[in-house]
């Protein structure tokens, strides 16, 4: 069995990056202006007039930022190399197909099949701490399968498959479309259930073979 | 190096009435009148999003249902993009560059005459689609296909949408074609390309990107349009992504030609209301040939979910924005240190684009990383993030023009203090609207959505954003009233009622039909100001000294 990717734990690691260098440099412009604004209001009716000095200061702070910009790519380039990572052998597989306006999830290898119905949404039954590889398409126009618990989100196209895997920690969560698709997009939710490995395999086990359950909400 | 008036024209006679105002070739009534119109439409927008703003503030759906809404949120988005900041930046560019450059005209006035009609043509083609059976137009500005296909979008409406694009995608291109040519060709014979104010720097650059990338989405749109008439473009299965591209490949250039003229005006404000020569010019102009050029090969950072292009050579090139972005930067606190700072209402607007830009300019960064995107793409998030850019950036510098420069199209004055009762009125409201939009996308919001439940916990940062949303439309009322005051009691104002640099401030307000009697000296990006100095040396020491 390969590592899990834990897209929540490397998305926060590398928001903790980027996020305090934000901050930063927007209380370093923030202060500065602040404090220009006070030490050089006008007082009487002197022109300084100013002149071009050689470029030599903003040629080194250019550096600087591209220093800057370098390290951020590196932090980034190594977390994605790891969150689109696609592992050959997964140990669950859930095929998803989205549509105006709903959620099919089948699992394949048992041949079970969940979908939503008018008043409820589908549940995405998994297990936590298992690497659960998706295979996601769209019937019809573009949708992107979100889960804002784990941080990720793929876009689903017609007459196209996408590959991804995901880890969860968590027990619930609830699933969006995040891409806009028409006039029930906002309510084109999913319920997110992780639940121990083995209790997901009784669930499954239990679940009816061929044609389409209801929401698959476990007991 | 006198220019003059009138040698410029031959042939009939200036029109009267109706046909001069409908007809008039003169490069500052065409501007005018594309500003105007361009105002009209984002008080328009602006009711779009109200409407949408008090329908969040609940969950549930009181005010308006999914169809109209989603109607909304599309025509308010193609509104403030198409209709409204890319003309304003081009009608600025249109009014004040001749002015810069010391032209009589702009070049080939009667191709930027057309291309105004045609964006107000446009304008008026998409409006129209209200009026139809299916309603307006609803796959977002961005229509996407196959949403924006007839199977999954049928009807006339979002047909009138289309071809109100295409149009004002031609008429935007017509208008940044002449404003190049004037830069280029029509300078004064003193105004070297190192002379040019900043402004009309970064009006070159617009103008660039204009016309490289505009023609694409005219294209896109066409193609679109045929499809949906049933030609089937789009309909491989690559054709969803290559929508994408050609829109994306508008799209982002689009979202500087909405930043440049802006950073312009800002360069120009700021040097003017510090007193100071704008500082780091020459690395200012570098840092915007650079970021021109990148800004032609970022557009799929906006498709890094897709999973169909090279997310780490466009989050690359869109991270290394920041290098050109921070020089812009640079330069301007390089101007305001050792300044002689003058808080009016146009250096006000100024700086609340510098700083609540760069909120939006930082949160840019992050969804410049894939990984971060993954999650903040499509989200309230990145609402917040364009609307800091946008809104808080662009806008606030639109309203800086406005101020500084409405002396010169009317020879009258707005008033000062008014002006600080709307910047105050419009800071706090938009910092409310937009900053918790960056927490609701971050909890998990969709962006497009009329309604959220209950339980999603979204309710709180909803009403405060819509508490925001009316007081910018206060503060927008304050403006207006602003207006109406300078016309029913007119305070004056003069030639140079801010002590200019650039040549615009050389000749009355409002300039006579061909710009200038006779031009100064133009000895360099501050002519004005030299002459200035000229007659009034600063101090050779002093308490404060000239910075660098």
């Amino acid at each position: 069995m390969e590592a899990l990717v834990d897209t929540r734990e490397e998305f926060q690691d590398l928001w903790q990056v980027y996020l305090p260098i934000g901050v930063a440099v927007a209380a370093i412009v923030f202060g500065l202006v602040l404090f220009t604004l006070v030490r050089y209001r006008r007082r009487g009716d002197e022109v300084p007039g100013g002149r071009e000095g050689p470029p030599i200061v903003e040629g080194l702070y250019a550096l600087v930022l591209a220093g800057v910009v370098v390290f951020l790519l590196a932090m980034t380039f190594r977390t994605d190399d790891r969150v689109i990572e696609v592992s050959a052998d997964p140990d669950v597989e859930v095929d998803v197909t989205a549509f105006q306006w709903g959620w099919r999830f089948t699992y394949p290898d048992e041949d079970v099949t969940v979908v939503g119905d008018d008043r409820r949404p589908p549940t995405l039954v998994v297990p936590l701490d298992t690497t659960v590889q998706f295979t996601l398409t769209s019937r019809d126009v573009i949708h992107s399968f979100w889960i804002p618990e784990v941080r990720f989100k793929r876009d689903a196209f017609p007459n196209r498959e996408t590959r991804f895997d995901l880890s969860f920690e968590e027990a619930d969560g609830t699933g969006r479309c995040a891409e806009f698709c028409g006039l029930a997009h906002g309510e084109m939710t999913f319920d997110v259930v992780a639940m121990a490995r083995d209790e997901f395999d009784d669930w499954l086990r239990t679940q009816r073979r061929g044609g389409e359950i209801q929401h698959g909400e476990p007991s | 190096m006198g220019v003059e008036a009138g040698t410029a024209v031959a042939g009939r006679a200036p029109a009267g009435g109706l046909l001069a105002w409908i007809a008039t070739t003169d490069h500052k009534r065409i501007a005018l009148r594309m500003a105007v119109v361009a105002f009209g439409f984002f008080l328009i927008g602006g009711i779009f999003a109200l409407v949408m703003r008090s329908e969040l503030a609940d969950p549930g759906l009181q005010l308006v249902g999914r169809d109209t809404y989603n109607q909304l949120f599309t025509m308010h988005g193609s509104t403030m993009v198409f209709l409204v900041l890319t003309p304003l930046a081009l009608a600025l560019g249109t009014y004040i560059v001749p002015l810069q450059v010391g032209a009589a005209d702009i070049a080939a006035p009667r191709v930027t005459l057309a291309g105004h009609w045609l964006v107000l043509a446009g304008g008026l083609t998409m409006y129209s689609s209200f009026l139809t059976d299916h309603g307006a137009g609803k796959a977002g500005w961005t229509a996407y296909y196959p949403l924006s296909g007839n199977s999954a979008t049928p009807g006339t409406g979002m047909d009138l949408w289309v071809v109100g694009v295409i149009l004002v995608g031609v008429g935007l291109t017509l208008v940044a074609g002449c404003l190049l040519a004037t830069i280029v060709r029509l300078r004064a014979p003193q105004m070297t390309m190192l002379r040019l104010p900043v402004f009309s720097w970064t009006m070159l650059a617009t103008v660039l990107m204009v016309v490289m990338s505009v023609p694409v989405l005219a294209v896109g749109m066409a193609l679109l349009l045929a499809d949906r008439l049933g030609a089937s473009v789009y309909e491989s299965s690559g054709g969803p992504i290559a929508y994408q591209h050609l829109f994306w490949f508008f799209g982002h250039p689009a979202v500087y030609i909405m930043f440049f003229p802006f950073l312009g005006i800002t360069a120009d404000v700021v040097a003017t209301f510090a007193r100071k020569r704008f500082t780091g010019y020459r690395p200012l102009i570098v840092a915007l040939i650079a970021f021109t050029g990148l800004s032609m090969s970022v557009w799929a950072h906006h498709m890094f979910t897709t999973d169909q292009v090279a997310n780490k050579y466009f989050s690359l090139t869109s991270t290394a924005l920041v290098v050109a972005a921070g020089t812009e930067y640079f330069a301007i606190i390089a101007t305001l240190i050792g300044g002689s700072i003058l808080l009016r209402t146009p250096m006000l607007f100024a700086l609340g684009f510098f700083l609540q830009f760069l909120i939006g300019g930082l949160s840019g960064v992050i969804v410049a990383s894939p990984p971060l995107d993954y999650h903040a793409h499509d989200s309230y998030f990145v609402v917040a993030h364009f609307h800091y850019t946008l809104f808080a950036g662009s806008l606030f510098a639109g309203f800086a023009a406005a101020y500084y420069w409405f002396p010169k199209w009317t020879g009258l004055m707005l008033r000062d203090s008014l002006g600080k009762v709307q910047f105050a009125l419009m800071v706090v409201g938009t910092n409310l609207t937009f900053f918790p939009m960056f927490l609701l996308g971050y909890d998990g919001m969709p962006r497009r959505v009329a309604d959220y439940a209950p339980e999603d916990g979204f309710t709180d940062l909803n009403r405060l954003s819509t508490l925001g949303s009316f007081l910018i439309a206060l503060g927008v009322a304050a403006f207006l009233w602003n207006l109406i005051l300078a016309y029913r009691r007119p305070v004056p104002a003069g030639d140079d009622p801010w002590e200019g640099h650039s040549l615009e401030w050389a000749t009355s307000s409002p300039p006579p039909r061909y710009n200038f009697r006779s031009l100064p000296p133009i000895t360099s990006h501050a002519p004005l100001l030299d002459r200035r100095l000229e007659a009034k040396p600063p101090p050779k020491r002093g308490r404060r000294r000239v910075a660098r």
